[in-house]
């Protein structure tokens, strides 16, 4: 029995080691389709990486977005600083509460925003955040804040790619690395927003859908609310507009409303603002640039009304 | 619990630590430990229907006393109907009774008498086929009079409950099992290490090849009304390699975890996939179930002994039933019976039991008369598999006649073709590997002579990053698992 258990403890090193090898091996020279378990894509699709390495050299800002690419796509820094609020967008893909709570530990304190603008998405809260995860390991620092996040998603691919970036923060591979400002039809705007080139969608109807709560996702949420009232910055929760075809399918919003609502103060604007399904947006849920213009000027307006938004 | 989940990995350790340091000193209080264990796996999943294995375990435990004691045939005989009654009762109840009340119904509305029934909403146990036919062993035994009844209530616990084995087998015979359960067992690091072996193919087995395969076969099959007969083909190859990782991996996690606490359970699966004709392969797929039927059914019906009508008759009900015990759905039957017929003229022509030998014994190659046959018999089990997998006998038929039309000749297409093509190579590898080891118990069994202890760690540590690494990000619960 002691030599089974010798034996056992001792390979399990072993296999561990070779594993870690084997991983980095596998993720530097194999294919992507060899590889569906590690997903590691610096300069991934969004300019996390140029957010990010923006946020590291930032100083005091009146405003700062967070939330998915509804964020990072919609609410536009630029409209923002001319109407004389400093700001900064810290959006990234399919950003999930677990994620923003990482993403305000690391940088609340150093941006020190008088008020942060949380655009919450109903999918986000029944996601498991694992695309958003690779996004953060890929472009941003991997502390112990990211490992915490690879335990509470618990999902094969975070941890593998967890421990690639690990190797290859250690590698200083991060280092080197410089990301195009203009991909495809993206073009990233200092500030951290990223503008498309203007296209129209083209609506179809989608098939009904239930918005769903994880608690882990509540559960983030309600720290997210607590870290910004405990140093007293303004909390703002919005639900950016999204084409009414896809914002009717969900069948129980009034319920995602009332629990958003009971946070801090939340605006709907899929409710306040009508916008043309084509016109303003390119797909199914992101606002091209004239949307965004409409979008940005409207919520200003009515967060000003509210008095809601910070003194210039 | 799932085996393929973080509770199984801690759980199992714990066991394994609690049985042989903390209650190794007393047979029966490991057996407790074993019963308690067993019932944690189980309740993990429903603890509600915990009742229903520990109302089978005192019914069969007091009917096996009643068997020794009482000598007057007629009542010994009502005595094991009351076991095969209850338990078959409970299956029935759980697994069959919408089935029949669908089709009673439907027979009834053919006939233009309309009956207002509502089905329930019955929720099926996880592992009741498994247990219900184990136990129904120790009875059928004991009334023949070739088992002892056991007088140790807590052994008999363990034995319908062993958690290795409890929900997806092996179906293990109360002769083979139950006597295990008496005896002090004394670790032994040979079958300890084999044990982990066994049960890491069998990871690989249902995480990357199963748990892989679905991904493929769930979207031809839940899409093929739009799909072309050469994607539908490779939707079948997907589930063929779907359900022997899936079942077989599972039995050999059962069996490794089982030696690991010093216990022995038959050989369920014996490279079925490389048989030479249906007979073989039936004596080489789901053995524990294969060999009840013929024990506990077909030997009692007569066999092969009488004239042909009999033999037809009783291959015809013993590849039925076994299709019925899959699920309650005419698809199973049809199942079964397509099987028979592919056996009759095996069983009619006395060749069917043509290949007892191993394949291509000692060569690593087989003869091309010998690959032909293994070809031939694995599309035929492929066809096969079709009606298993179906929603129903509509979907199997449409299925089946778009495969058999000129779209058999078009290029397959699918979503994330390229990743399917990886799996394939997978699956030609996992192939390779069977191959190779096909005369051992399980395909990596043979390692441990063939490689040294450097080799063979390079090796586990392949398999082990091979699960890391295709592992999908969904645990997949067990095919077998619904039967």
């Amino acid at each position: 029995m002691k030599k089974f258990i010798q034996n056992t403890l001792f390979f399990s090193v072993i296999a561990a080691i070779l594993y870690l090898l084997f991983l980095f091996l596998w993720g530097r020279f194999a294919p992507g389709v060899l590889k569906p378990n590690i997903n590691y894509f610096m300069g991934s699709y969004g300019h996390m990486f140029s957010r990010v390495s923006e946020a590291k050299q930032l100083e005091q800002k009146d405003i700062l977005f967070l939330g998915s690419s509804h964020a990072y796509r919609g609410f536009d820094t630029r409209i923002f600083e001319e109407k004389g609020y400093s700001c900064f967008n810290l959006g990234s893909s399919a950003q999930t509460p677990i994620q923003t709570e990482i993403l305000l530990k690391r940088y609340v304190d150093q941006i020190r925003p008088k008020c942060v603008i949380f655009e919450v998405y109903p999918p986000a809260f029944g996601s498991e955040g694992v695309e958003s995860s690779l996004d953060l390991i890929a472009n941003d620092v991997n502390d112990w804040n990211n490992v915490k996040m690879a335990f509470k998603i618990h999902n094969i691919k975070t941890y593998n790619t967890l421990v690639y970036g690990i190797i290859q923060d250690q590698m200083g591979e991060k280092k080197s690395f410089v990301e195009a400002r203009i991909k495809e039809k993206d073009t990233y705007i200092p500030g951290g927003y990223v503008e498309k080139e203007v296209a129209h969608y083209q609506p179809s109807s989608l098939p009904e859908k239930k918005i769903t709560f994880r608690e882990d996702q509540l559960e983030a949420l309600i720290e997210i609310v607590s870290l910004l009232k405990a140093r007293k910055v303004q909390t703002i929760l919005v639900y950016a507009p999204i084409p009414s075809v896809n914002y009717k399918r969900y069948v129980n919003t009034p319920y995602f409303d009332s629990t958003m609502s009971k946070f801090a103060p939340y605006y709907n604007f899929n409710q306040s603002l009508s916008l043309n399904d084509s016109l303003h947006f390119y797909d199914s849920h992101h606002l091209n640039q004239n949307g965004v213009e409409v979008f940005n000027q409207h919520m200003i307006e009515v967060l000003e009304e509210d008095g809601t938004l910070p003194l210039k | 619990m799932l085996f393929n989940s973080i509770d199984f990995a801690l759980f199992l350790p714990l066991v394994f630590v609690l049985y042989w340091f903390v209650t190794n000193h007393k047979l029966n209080i490991q057996n407790f430990l074993i019963v308690v264990a067993s019932y944690v796996f189980y309740g993990w999943w429903d603890w509600r229907f915990l009742s229903l294995i520990l109302f089978s375990t005192l019914v069969d435990y007091f009917i096996g006393l009643g068997l020794e004691k009482e000598k007057h045939q007629p009542r010994r005989l009502l005595l094991l109907w009351t076991s095969i009654s209850v338990n078959l009762g409970f299956l029935g109840f759980f697994k069959y009774y919408n089935f029949f009340l669908d089709n009673f119904v439907t027979a009834f509305s053919f006939f233009g008498q309309e009956i207002q029934a509502n089905s329930l909403n019955i929720i099926l146990p996880v592992g009741i086929s498994f247990y219900t036919f184990q136990t129904l062993s120790y009875t059928i035994d004991v009334y023949k009079r070739k088992l002892e009844p056991t007088r140790n209530i807590i052994a008999f616990a363990a034995f319908v409950s062993f958690f290795p084995q409890l929900v997806a087998g092996p179906i293990e015979r109360a002769t083979h099992l139950l006597p295990q359960f008496y005896t002090k067992r004394k670790f032994d690091y040979a079958k300890a290490v084999d044990g982990m072996r066994q049960i890491l193919w069998g990871l690989f087995k249902k995480i990357v090849i199963a748990d892989n395969c679905a991904e493929f076969a769930n979207q031809i099959f839940n899409n093929s009304d739009h799909l072309d007969g050469s994607t539908l083909v490779l939707g079948a190859l997907f589930f063929t390699f779907q359900i022997y990782g899936d079942f077989s991996g599972y039995s050999d996690i059962a069996i490794g975890t089982s030696r690991l606490f010093g216990f022995d359970l038959m050989q369920n699966f014996n490279f079925p996939y490389f048989a030479r004709d249906i007979a073989e392969f039936w004596r080489r797929w789901h053995i524990s179930l294969s060999t009840w039927f013929r024990d506990y059914l077909y030997i009692p019906l007569g066999g092969s002994r009488g004239g042909t009508g009999m033999k037809v008759r009783n291959t015809f009900i013993i590849f039925i039933v076994s299709g019925f015990w899959h699920g309650a759905n005419w698809t199973f039957i049809v199942w079964g019976a397509l099987n028979a017929l592919y056996f009759l003229p095996l069983l009619l022509t006395e060749r069917n039991r043509n290949n007892l030998e191993s394949i291509a014994k000692g060569q690593i190659f087989p003869s091309f008369k010998e690959l032909g046959k293994i070809i031939f018999t694995f599309l035929l089990t492929l066809l096969a598999w079709i009606f298993f997998r179906a929603e129903n006998i509509g979907h199997a038929f449409s299925y089946l006649s778009e495969i058999f039309s000129s779209s058999l000749f078009t290029i397959p297409e699918l979503n994330r073709m390229a990743y399917a093509a990886v799996i394939l190579m997978l699956v030609a590898g996992f192939i390779v590997v069977e191959w190779l080891g096909r005369e051992g118990q399980y395909a990596i069994a043979h390692i441990h002579h063939a490689l040294n202890r450097p080799l063979r760690w390079l090796f586990y540590a392949l398999i082990i990053f091979a699960i890391g690494m295709f592992m999908p990000s969904v645990e997949s619960p067990f095919i077998y698992f619904q039967f």
